[in-house]
C-alpha cells in the first residue's frame, strides 16, 4: 500500500481511507473471494444485536433512481455468534477490523460493548449504530434525540478504551446538534451518514412495495445531503469524522475528504459492482501521485464562499 | 477471484412478444456455470437484474439466458443486440446437485430456462429424464420439446391442467426412484414439492427473489427455511448464497 493513501481517524490508524460500510459486506467472506481486501482501511461488520434476529419479513429492497430502498431490519446471527466464527476471520483479512453495534435499549448497548470489550485485542473499533431506520426500538430513535445520543455514549465510553464511532441518522433536522452530543458523551468519531427514511409504492396494489411499508435510501442520490452534514458538521466538532453516503467513485471520496471527512465507508456500490474499491483505490492513488499530494491533506480543505 | 464480465451479445431471439434469449460470449461463465446458478446483468436502471443460466456451450465460450420482460430494466436488456453488451456477474448461487441417474424436471414461467439447461445436461450425460412443462395459454409456450409433457390451464395446447396433472401421467417406471428438480412459479414449486413428498420422492426447487448484490453481502433476498437450530421459528437464508435451490423438504411454503 502507498503511504499517499494513509489516514488516521482520531488515534486509529487506516492504510486507506476506504472502509466498507456495514450491512453491505456481510462480514467480509463473500467480498474476500471476489478481490482483496487488504487494500481497504477497514470493513465494518453487518449490524449485531445481542440476540440473533431474523430481520423482516416480506420484500427488503426498492429499486428507486439513483439508489435504493432497503428494510432488512438488522438480520444476524447474534453478537456471541459473530465474536465465535466471524472475528477470527475477519482478522485474517489484513485490514482494519469495526464491529457494529446495534440495539433495542441503552441496556442492549451496554451488554453488547460489555460482551465485545474482552476481545479489543481483535477489534480497531466499535462502531455504535444509533440509526438504522428498519427496526422499531433503539437505532434510530436514539440517534434522533441528542440527550440520549449524549448519555447513551457516555454510557459506552466508561466501558471501553476501544475507539467509539458514533454512526448517526440523517433523519433529524440539525444533524450538527447530533454529532456534538456524540462528541461531549465522549465519542472518538461519527460516521456520517446512515441511509435516509424513505418509501415506495406500487401503484397497482396502492401498497408500498416494501412490506416494513418505509426503508433506508442509499445511493448516489443522497450524496448531495451526507456531503451537507459532513460539511456542517465538521465546522463545529473537534473529533474527526468518517464520511458516507452514495460514494462510488474516486471523485467522491476527494468531495467528503474535502468537506470534512478523515475516512470515507463504501456501501451501496458494492451492491452494484462488488470490487468498486479497487478501481477507487487506483484512482485515488492516481490522483495523489499527479497532486503530489497525501489524501489525508485534503481533510476539511473546503473553501466555502 | 473476479467474476464480472463484460460479455457481449452473439445472438438474440424473440421467443414470444415479451421474452427473449440472448447468448453471450463469456468462456469463464460458459465453462463454469452449472444448472441452477444465475448471473446478475447490468442495465441502466439502478440494480443489476438476474436471470437463470438457460444453456452453455463450452466450445464457443458463450452462455444463453431467457429475458422475460417485466419492466424498464428488462425491457433494456431483451433489446440488447448482436455486437453490444453489458456487465455480467456470475455464475452466482448454488445449482442443482446432480449426482443420481433418474430425474424428473418440472417447469413454469422463466423456470423453463434453467429447467432447459438441466435437460441438455441431464440428457447428453444420458440418463434418464422426462420433462414436464406448464403454462398459462398456448401463447405462453417457450423452450418447449416434443418429448416434453406439455400442461395449459387454458387448455388450449398440451394437456388441460397444471403441472401436476402432467406429472400423473407418468408412468409408476418413470416416478420410481426419481428425484425431482422443479424451477417455477413460487405456487407451482410448491404443488410439486407436495406432489413429490406424496410421491416419497426428493425434490429440489430454486427459489426467487427480489435480488440486489446477487452475492450475498446484503441480505434483502431472503427466503423463509426451516431453522437448523432450536428456539428459531425459521432461518432467513439467502437466496442468492445460500440458495437459489434448496431441498423443497427445508423450505418453509
Amino acid at each position: 500500500m502507498s503511504e499517499r493513501l494513509f489516514v488516521k481517524v482520531g488515534d486509529t490508524f487506516l492504510k486507506s481511507p476506504l472502509i466498507l460500510a456495514s450491512g453491505t459486506c456481510n462480514m467480509g467472506r463473500e467480498l474476500s473471494e471476489i478481490y482483496n481486501l487488504s487494500i481497504l482501511g477497514g470493513l465494518s461488520s453487518k449490524g449485531l444485536t445481542i440476540k440473533p434476529r431474523v430481520g423482516n419479513e416480506g420484500v427488503r429492497v426498492a429499486e428507486c433512481k439513483a439508489g435504493m430502498l432497503n428494510s432488512v431490519g438488522l438480520q444476524n446471527p447474534g453478537v456471541e455468534h459473530f465474536i465465535k466464527y466471524d472475528l477470527d476471520f475477519m482478522n485474517t483479512l489484513d485490514t482494519g477490523v469495526i464491529v457494529n453495534v446495534a440495539g433495542h435499549s441503552t441496556e442492549d448497548y451496554i451488554d453488547m460493548v460489555k460482551t465485545l470489550d474482552p476481545h479489543k485485542d481483535k477489534i480497531d473499533a466499535l462502531e455504535i449504530n444509533l440509526s438504522c431506520p428498519n427496526v422499531k426500538e433503539g437505532c434510530m430513535s436514539i440517534g434522533s434525540d441528542k440527550e440520549q445520543i449524549k448519555k447513551i455514549v457516555g454510557e459506552l465510553r466508561k466501558l471501553t478504551d476501544l475507539p467509539l464511532w458514533i454512526k448517526l441518522t440523517p433523519n433529524v433536522t440539525d444533524i450538527s446538534s447530533m454529532a456534538l452530543a456524540a462528541q461531549e458523551g465522549g465519542a472518538d468519531a461519527v460516521v456520517l451518514i446512515n441511509t435516509m427514511l424513505g418509501m415506495a409504492i406500487d401503484i397497482k396494489t396502492r401498497r408500498p412495495v416494501l412490506h416494513n411499508n418505509t426503508g433506508g435510501y442509499s445511493g448516489p442520490a443522497i450524496k448531495p445531503v451526507a456531503l451537507r452534514m459532513v460539511s456542517e458538521c465538521y465546522r463545529v466538532l473537534d473529533i474527526p469524522i468518517i464520511g458516507c453516503g452514495g460514494i462510488t467513485e474516486a471523485s467522491d471520496v476527494l468531495e467528503f475528504m474535502i468537506a470534512g471527512a478523515s475516512a470515507v465507508e463504501i456501501g451501496t456500490a458494492s451492491l452494484l459492482i462488488p470490487d468498486a474499491p479497487v478501481f477507487i483505490t487506483d484512482e485515488l492513488l492516481a490522483w495523489c501521485e499527479e497532486n503530489d499530494t497525501d489524501i489525508a491533506s485534503l481533510t476539511g480543505t473546503l473553501k466555502l464562499w | 477471484m473476479n467474476k464480472d464480465y463484460f460479455c457481449e451479445v452473439i445472438s438474440k431471439s424473440m421467443l414470444n412478444e415479451d421474452t427473449a434469449l440472448i447468448e453471450f460470449l463469456c468462456p469463464e461463465i460458459a465453462s463454469s456455470a452449472v444448472p441452477g446458478q444465475f448471473v446478475n446483468v447490468t442495465c441502466s436502471n439502478f440494480l443489476r437484474r438476474p436471470f437463470g443460466v438457460a444453456s452453455v456451450n463450452k466450445d464457443n465460450g458463450t452462455f444463453k439466458v431467457g429475458i422475460k420482460i417485466i419492466g424498464e430494466g428488462t425491457e433494456e436488456l431483451a433489446s440488447l443486440q448482436e455486437g453490444e453488451g453489458t456487465w455480467i456477474l456470475g455464475p452466482l448461487g448454488n445449482g442443482f446437485e446432480l449426482n443420481d441417474d433418474k430425474y424428473i424436471l418440472v417447469g413454469g414461467g422463466t423456470g423453463v430456462f434453467p429447467v432447459n439447461f438441466l435437460y441438455e445436461k441431464l440428457s447428453s450425460e444420458g440418463r434418464a429424464v422426462k420433462v414436464v412443462q406448464g403454462f398459462r395459454d398456448k401463447s405462453q409456450i417457450i423452450m418447449n420439446d416434443p418429448s416434453y409433457i406439455l400442461t395449459t390451464d387454458a387448455g388450449d395446447a398440451g394437456l388441460k391442467g397444471n403441472c401436476c396433472d402432467g406429472l400423473n401421467t407418468l408412468s409408476e417406471d418413470d416416478i420410481k426412484g426419481a428425484t425431482v428438480l422443479c424451477v417455477g412459479p413460487m405456487p407451482m414449486m410448491r404443488a410439486v414439492s407436495a406432489w413429490a413428498s406424496d410421491k416419497g420422492l426428493n425434490c429440489y426447487v430454486s427459489l426467487e427473489q427480489r435480488m440486489a448484490c446477487g452475492i450475498g453481502i446484503c441480505l434483502v433476498c431472503v427466503c423463509k427455511i426451516k431453522a437448523e437450530e432450536e428456539g428459531i421459528p425459521f432461518d432467513h437464508k439467502r437466496c442468492c448464497k445460500d440458495g437459489p435451490v434448496f431441498d423443497s423438504k427445508e423450505v418453509i411454503w
